[in-house]
């Protein structure tokens, strides 16, 4: 083909395209995921109500449920604060990993998937760059929570630095599964409003119907079995575990499996749905 | 015969029960423009997104460059260049970080990616807003960049899906400027437009679509000569002169309208030839000219034309 082509001058090589080889899959993650990184962290509004919303949800639930300090599921934690942290963790992952799919739809429809789609490039390494760089800003929330949560709160995670380390792991390890459900969601819609309203549907009843805010034994029996089968539970037990240095049951493995059926399969469908995907309504 | 740069055979896409392309075949010459015509919704946005393998046909083949869309796309994208109707960059990162990062995506290290985005931002004249976020930009320079970063891999063809759309008088002659050098240098060119003014000017073939199908395709001139009128346009120093035109013209069989306040004359002309036999006719009548402008038909013509009588063959 290159020979085919009349040009006019030689290029110096430096700037000519024809000498670069073409990008590997790591290059392009690479690339990719440092630019979503800039974009999020260059924008402080966005760093800061991203941090300042888990703090709020944080002082306003250890607040209004105080009471259920002397409850006795609760009573075992020392204060209803050491129950709720390890939760909120998880509850960031989950708001976080929405905010993944909302991300992504941003840039369908300003056109610059549109640009990368017509790139020589894996649009798989698009997906993975989204969801590594929203996993970073994610480890950030988490660190800024805890250690908020400890010096305001007064939470105590009895589990040591390992042990809250461990629970920290997880719960970004769940919170990268999640963002690949999310993604799959948006590639599917392709709505703002009616992502919007999926997430809600889905995160709310999740969150609520978990043991994260009451203990199970509180609930009446019907949200208790829906409990059970609500994976957020076993996010939830297992970073409560972790962090409280208490028994963590078969929370941990069940949790990551869990999270790794859901990435797993977010993860085809989004690359499957992506490559159909337009910049633009369909006319 | 040189393998076209661009070879499309009987394609055609739907969206559920839309129709978006019907039927369409056509072939590009390497190094040559092609100007996709049509009014909204007249598939020209989905043959581009076909061409840049952005979206599969339901019927037909298409090849750039010899790569089937659907079978090579990525050889495909490794030829093409692609600027949308949307500027589509980065409005966070600055016009220099949008073209380091398709660069790099590109393949370049990072000392080659800052070169060639150097080297792009000057050609551009986006040297002095280069460090700004692209959201900053006005929208003249938000096409430039977003032509820019279509260009940074060099490609052999570059699809331009109404480039000017809503740019003013001189951006859009920047932008005209820029396409003629890149076909200069024999860079396939592909662009949809909505201005027959820019089509004539740029295109060495034109291809009109309606309703999914090529309702016309030829070169401009030929597009012209087969569908446009040209007209002549007589301006007499007296009332007396015009008086006497308007009967010699009559004589000789040619359409006429008279302008306020009578002593201007158009007159439809068959052809290059007419214009001659008409000076004389004037000449003979008595009705000296003060002034004769001769019309060139333009697209604008043949679009009308067209639309008046969608059967045109």
């Amino acid at each position: 083909m290159t020979e085919a082509r009349h040009r006019a001058a030689p290029r110096p090589v430096l700037t000519n395209p024809a000498t670069w080889p073409e990008s590997g899959f790591g290059t392009q993650v690479r690339v990719l995921a440092a630019r979503s990184l800039r974009t999020a962290f260059g924008d402080r509004r966005l760093v800061f109500f991203g941090l300042a919303q888990p703090i709020v949800l944080l002082l306003l639930f250890s607040q209004v449920f105080s009471g259920v300090s002397t409850l006795p599921g609760v009573a075992a934690y020392q204060g209803y604060v050491n129950f709720l942290v390890p939760a909120t963790l998880v509850n960031i992952a989950m708001t976080t990993a929405m905010s993944s799919g909302a991300g992504l739809l941003a840039e369908i429809h300003s056109g610059f998937t549109g640009r990368l789609r017509c790139l020589p490039i894996s649009l798989t390494a698009v997906l993975v760059a989204r969801t590594i760089a929203d996993s970073a800003r994610l480890a950030v929330q988490l660190l800024v929570t805890v250690i908020a949560s400890v010096a305001l709160l007064g939470f105590r995670p009895t589990g040591g630095v390992l042990g809250l380390g461990a629970a920290l792991l997880l719960t970004l390890l769940v919170g990268w599964c999640l963002s690949w459900v999310f993604v799959a969601i948006t590639t599917w819609l392709r709505k703002a409003e009616t992502l919007q309203l999926a997430s809600f549907v889905v995160m709310f009843p999740l969150m609520f119907s978990s043991s994260a805010y009451m203990p199970l034994d509180t609930m009446p029996g019907w949200l208790r079995v829906v409990s059970a089968i609500n994976p957020l539970t076993y996010a939830i037990d297992a970073a409560r575990a972790l962090a409280l240095g208490r028994p963590p049951g078969w929370s941990i493995p069940v949790a990551l499996g869990i999270a790794a059926v859901a990435a797993l399969a977010g993860g085809w469908v989004a690359a499957r749905t992506f490559r159909s995907a337009r910049g633009v309504a369909l006319p | 015969m040189e393998q076209a740069a661009i070879e499309v055979t009987g394609l055609a896409k739907k969206y559920g029960a839309v129709t978006a392309l019907a039927e369409v075949s056509l072939r590009v010459a390497r190094g040559t423009v092609l100007a996709v015509l049509g009014h909204n919704g007249a598939g020209k946005t989905t043959l581009l997104d076909i061409l840049s393998t952005r979206t599969r046909p339901s019927a037909g083949s298409a090849r750039v460059c010899g790569f089937d869309v659907v079978r090579a796309g990525r050889q495909v994208r490794k030829r093409i260049g692609v600027t949308g109707q949307f500027a589509a960059v980065d409005e966070a990162l600055s016009g220099r970080g949008n073209l380091e990062l398709v660069a790099r995506l590109l393949g370049a290290n990072a000392r080659q990616a800052r070169a060639r985005a150097a080297e792009l931002l000057a050609v551009f004249e986006l040297e002095d807003a280069a460090g700004r976020p692209a959201r900053t930009y006005s929208g003249g320079m938000r096409r430039r960049l977003d032509l820019a970063a279509g260009l940074v891999g060099d490609p052999e063809v570059l699809f331009l899906d109404e480039p000017t759309t809503g740019l003013d008088p001189i951006s859009r002659a920047g932008l005209w400027g820029t396409v003629e050098r890149l076909a200069a240098r024999g860079t396939t060119v592909v662009l949809t437009t909505q201005y027959l003014e820019e089509a004539d000017r740029l295109a060495d073939h034109v291809v009109v679509l309606g309703l999914g199908h090529v309702t016309i395709s030829g070169r401009p001139a030929q597009l012209k000569a087969r569908l446009g009128e040209r007209t002549a346009t007589l301006t007499f120093g007296t009332d007396l002169a015009a008086q006497r035109a308007r009967t010699a013209l009559d004589r000789l069989g040619l359409r006429h309208t008279s302008a306020d306040p009578g002593l201007v004359l158009g007159v439809a002309l068959a052809g290059p030839a007419d214009v001659p036999v008409l000076v004389r006719a004037l000449d003979a009548a008595g009705a000296p000219l003060k002034d004769l402008t001769v019309t060139e038909p333009t697209l604008d013509d043949v679009y009308l034309s067209l639309h008046r009588n969608p059967a045109v063959p």
